[in-house]
């Protein structure tokens, strides 16, 4: 542990704190404007206990916490990912949600926090030429019992969301080029062998973006339609904070949530959408100069593990927000109303200001 | 080893590079959703907008308060709206339709092909409630305010019912009100009327005829509304513009004396009771009758359709307005007809008018009996008060049938009447052209065909109105005047009143002619004619003519339904003043002319002037009880029980 001397003080990135703080707060305006009762405090809460986890795994050695911390951290949440399966809440078709002593966790969130340490922990050694195929092997098996977890949880979204991360560490950790262009294909290839074998609402969650024209709009087309005329009809200066009628009348269900990017560009704007892809873009760019200036190849992968979710997180969601994506649950870093994942994202942040205060080679 | 140490640069270099890869990737995907994000919210936000509105601004059609329909004294109200309790849906608002629908069949007995056709019928706006219950009970209300989170497409709502106070009273001239059909809504009529899927229209009688004065306007409330369909703030108003009330030429004591008549001797057939001098009609009777209750509750309900196809696949035809749309031979009614038309062509005079009666007459092969036995040799006077069959035989001949053809035409025979009531028929009135075109195996007109057609009976077949305006003329002098049943439509705040525009037509007819038929009709009552045991009040002066419509059935049937017609036609005074009522009757299968119809017209003549002179006249007809007998007790307490004070002050009615 250093000590929070005045040297320490000036070397924190500032910004790389400071932007998810904005853009948690940006996300409070659409959450006051249409979510129900204490939804804002929630996240304002969330946003305190976040901070006080990034100050604190700052101060840590991240080595020491991918090292030491990092395996048990991973058990715990493999524990409550069990559990959930069985105590576990249902909110809008999703059995995700854990109750403990007043607070509701969604553990698949830190499962993907827990994932991105054990993965970045296995690759701690500099290797070599290209990734072996023994370390594809273990890697895959450190994602896939979370994976397994959360299928069972039907959260098709957050499974994905494994796949994104897997995928950026092979990609990171020297998968060989004429694998990474077989990946792609593969991708491609196999959206179209999966698609006929998805269950009946994913497959129209799909189809109402490929034909918009066709989809019932009072079934799976609802939400994205009600997105859309939101989106649109905000214009370049937004309807005013708290004067949205698409989100504020409840034509978009759970704006607060999934579709918060939706109620932003209604109330603030195409202004709003610019300040919030400027705020992600800068912080994101933190991020990825402070993994390439990180003295180790474990912590840059494992701040690229975040730019890797975050990424993958903005796409689905935003593209789920103007209809070109199909809905898959996947909330929107920080703006979304949802405290485990605004904790997760700031252990995140915690890690990557450990990384940049030990990032000279002693 | 310098070749592990270049591949190990180039693995770090290669990491750095991929590393930048990952980061200008999310880069292209966030220009590529910013170009979305702007083609929405800048390119197309116009529309977006629009849409944006469409949501939350909804149009809820406020109903205008139909019209009230009042009798002849323009205090007593036949058609009332009333508040009731009704279970609406709003289609826009539905999530699933087959749960909305199972709900609504399973627990609210509505009819599922009925409610499956209006939520799919493309012509409907979606965003028009349809109205699935009425009257709903306290249950019902229950049930669907505990569901009102779940199922905010289903609501209650007060709203205005039509109620006909007296049941099955004059419903044929009423009429009923129901939901306009695809079929009319294809017809231009109703198209240029403005008429839209969903409306609550007159289907019948005048509710039909004046729908346009009676509806109003609707109001509109443009409300803004949640997603859930709830209103939240109003955004503008505009006040329905209710109905005019109508006031009727109907007398309902009058109509209900008539009624009574049909009741107490079990019989069906028709009855019109008018004002010779305007052509007002004072009641208008068809027997067996119908609730139209029944048609104004307008529900999708299976109860209600048990009810209403009972009434439609009723073998009697209750629907069917005997008094326009039955035909029926006028049998020697038709006699006061031949008399005018052979006194104006001179075919008798006034000083010479015998013909011998013989019992009968021979023509051709066949003798035609008359059915009074034998006259002797009567006079027109007395061939009328007597209906001396053998004298009109004779007469028709001489006469000669394009003659009668000639004349029964201008008294309007064959012809509709014009009445301000849907559904009247022309009618047959034979003619040579008419045998050619409908007999083709025996095409020929014969001496025949005239002598029956001379007493109204064969192939004639007229609506008992049709008689009824063709004679009231002849009593008049010539003097037409077009039946109806407006008098007067009531000015509101927004519309002028309105009356009925009389515009009498002249048929030259001598007044020699005119006095000896109506002294003859006066002596078929008042001088021992043919009515002669029916007990008229002197003092009335009643005249009029029995008639009795052969019923052909096969020989030996002796039942009662195949009995003749019994028909009288009678009118008052036929002394001094002119006639200022004149009352057609015809009792089905009643027997002879005198028997059944001319006590009921007895009845009716005597009701109009019992409340004109204001005593009694018939022993056994007491205008006061039946002025003050309640408007049918069971109904009004039927459709009236859950509406509480507040609510009826809400709901439109009456303004």
């Amino acid at each position: 542990m250093v000590d929070f001397n005045r040297k320490v003080f000036r070397d924190i990135d500032w910004l790389l704190l400071l932007t998810p703080v904005a853009l948690t707060l940006l996300g409070c305006v659409g959450i006051h404007s249409t979510a129900p009762g204490s939804e804002m405090k929630k996240q304002l809460i969330a946003l305190g206990i976040g901070l006080v986890f990034a100050i604190v795994l700052m101060l840590n050695d991240y080595r020491k916490i991918i090292v030491n911390v990092a395996p048990f951290f991973y058990a715990a949440v493999m524990v409550m990912l069990i559990l959930v399966l069985f105590f576990g809440k249902e909110i809008n078709g999703n059995k995700a949600w854990l109750h403990i002593a007043g607070f509701s966790l969604q553990p698949s969130e830190f499962a993907k926090a827990a994932t991105i340490l054990m993965l970045a922990r296995h690759m701690a050694q500099p290797r070599v030429g290209s990734l072996s195929l023994k370390d594809m092997i273990i890697m895959g098996a450190i994602a896939m019992p979370p994976v397994i977890l959360i299928a069972l949880e039907h959260d098709t979204g957050t499974m994905l969301t494994f796949g994104a991360i897997l995928g950026s560490f092979y990609f990171l950790g020297g998968l060989r080029k004429i694998l990474v262009a077989v990946a792609l294909a593969g991708l491609v290839a196999g959206l179209f062998v999966v698609y006929p074998h998805l269950r009946g609402y994913q497959k129209e969650r799909i189809d109402v973006i490929i034909h918009p024209e066709k989809a019932d709009p009072k079934g799976y087309a609802y939400q994205t339609i009600q997105s859309v005329i939101a989106v649109g009809s905000g214009g370049v200066l937004g309807k005013g904070v708290g004067q949205s009628t698409q989100g504020k009348l409840g034509f978009l269900p759970f704006a607060w949530t999934d579709f918060i990017a939706a109620v932003i560009a209604e109330e603030l704007g195409f202004a709003g959408i610019l300040l919030m892809m400027v705020l992600y873009l800068i912080f994101i760019w933190r991020l990825v100069a402070i993994a390439e200036g990180a003295r180790d190849r474990a912590g840059a992968l494992m701040i690229m593990g975040f730019v890797a979710l975050i990424g993958f997180h903005i796409l689905c969601n935003l593209g789920m927000v103007v209809g070109v994506m199909p809905i898959m649950g996947i909330p929107l870093p920080l703006m979304s109303s949802g405290g485990t994942a605004v904790i997760s994202m700031f252990i995140g942040v915690g890690l990557a200001l450990s990384v940049r205060l030990r990032r000279f080679v002693n | 080893m310098s070749s592990k140490k270049n591949q190990h640069r180039e693995e770090t270099q290669n990491f750095g590079l991929r590393l930048h890869a990952i980061q200008y990737l999310i880069l292209a995907i966030f220009v590529a959703l910013g170009i979305r994000f702007y083609f929405l919210q800048v390119s197309q936000h116009d529309t977006y907008v629009a849409r944006a509105e469409n949501n939350r601004i909804r149009e809820i059609p406020i109903l205008a308060a139909r019209g009230l329909i009042l009798d002849r004294s323009g205090q007593t109200v036949l058609v009332d709206n009333t508040p009731a309790f009704n279970i609406v849906i709003y289609p826009e608002d539905i999530t699933d339709k087959a749960e909305t629908i199972r709900m609504l069949v399973e627990n609210l007995g509505v009819d599922r092909a009925e409610l499956t056709a209006r939520l799919n019928d493309p012509y409907r706006p979606k965003s028009q409630p349809i109205l699935v219950k009425q009257n709903a009970s306290d249950a019902d209300r229950q049930y669907v305010s505990a569901r009102e989170l779940e199922h905010p497409e289903i609501k209650v709502e007060t709203q205005p019912q039509r109620l006909y106070k007296y049941g099955k009273t004059a419903a044929h001239v009423l009429g009923y009100i129901g939901e306009i059909s695809q079929k009319q809504l294809e017809m231009e009529k109703y198209q240029n009327a403005g008429y839209k899927s969903g409306d609550i229209i007159g289907q019948g009688g005048i509710e039909a005829v004046y729908d346009k004065i009676l509806r109003g306007v609707d109001g509109m409330r443009r409300v803004i509304v949640d997603s859930k369909g709830r209103p939240i703030a109003e955004l503008e108003r505009i006040e329905p513009i209710r109905g005019q009330d109508i006031i009727t030429t109907i007398d309902l004591d009058i109509q209900r004396v008539a009624e009574d008549q049909f009741e107490q001797k079990h019989a069906t057939g028709a009855a019109i009771a008018m004002d010779p001098r305007n052509g007002e009609i004072l009641a208008m009777v068809s027997v067996p009758s119908f609730d139209p209750n029944v048609f104004a509750r307008n529900v999708i309900s299976s109860d209600n359709r048990k009810e209403l196809r009972a009434i439609i696949n009723d073998p009697t035809h209750p629907l069917y307005n005997k008094a326009l749309q039955g035909t029926y031979p006028t049998g020697s009614t038709w006699k006061i007809m031949m008399a005018t038309a052979a006194l104006e062509e001179g075919t008798i005079t006034p000083t010479n008018s015998k013909i011998i009666c013989g019992g009968g007459l021979s023509v051709g092969n066949r003798f035609l009996h008359d059915s009074g036995g034998n006259h002797g040799m009567p006079d027109i006077h007395a061939a009328i008060v007597h209906s001396c069959d053998g004298y009109f035989y004779r007469l028709g001949l001489r006469l000669g049938v394009d003659k009668i053809h000639e004349w029964v035409d201008r008294f309007g025979m064959g012809k509709k009447t014009g009445i301000d009531l849907p559904t009247e028929t022309r009618g047959t009135i034979p003619s040579r052209e008419w045998k050619r075109r409908v007999n083709p195996r025996d095409p020929v007109w014969k001496d025949f065909d005239t002598a029956i057609c001379a007493i109204g009976q064969g192939s004639v077949a007229v609506p008992p109105m049709q008689l009824l305006h063709a004679e009231a003329g002849i009593v008049m002098g010539g003097e037409y005047h077009t039946p109806h049943i407006f008098k007067e439509a009531k000015a509101t705040q927004a519309v002028e009143a309105k009356y009925y525009d009389d515009q009498p037509t002249e048929l030259k007819l001598s007044k020699v002619t005119t006095d000896i038929v109506t002294a003859a009709m006066w002596g078929v009552v008042n001088e021992g004619g043919t009515a002669g045991r029916i007990p008229f009040p002197k003092e009335l002066n009643v005249g009029g003519k029995t008639g009795t419509a052969q019923v052909i059935a096969k020989e030996k049937v002796r039942g009662k339904e195949h009995k003749d017609h019994s028909w009288f036609i009678g009118f008052a005074p036929m002394k001094g003043d002119k006639p200022e009522i004149g009352v057609v009757c015809i009792t089905e299968n009643g027997g002879w002319g005198a028997s059944a119809s001319a006590p009921t017209v007895n009845y009716i003549i005597s009701a109009y002037y019992s409340k004109k002179l204001n005593r009694q006249l018939l022993p056994d007809l007491d205008m006061v009880a039946v002025h003050n007998r309640d408007a049918n007790p069971a109904l009004a307490a039927a459709m009236t029980p859950q509406v509480k004070d507040a609510d009826r002050r809400r709901a439109p009615v009456r303004q």
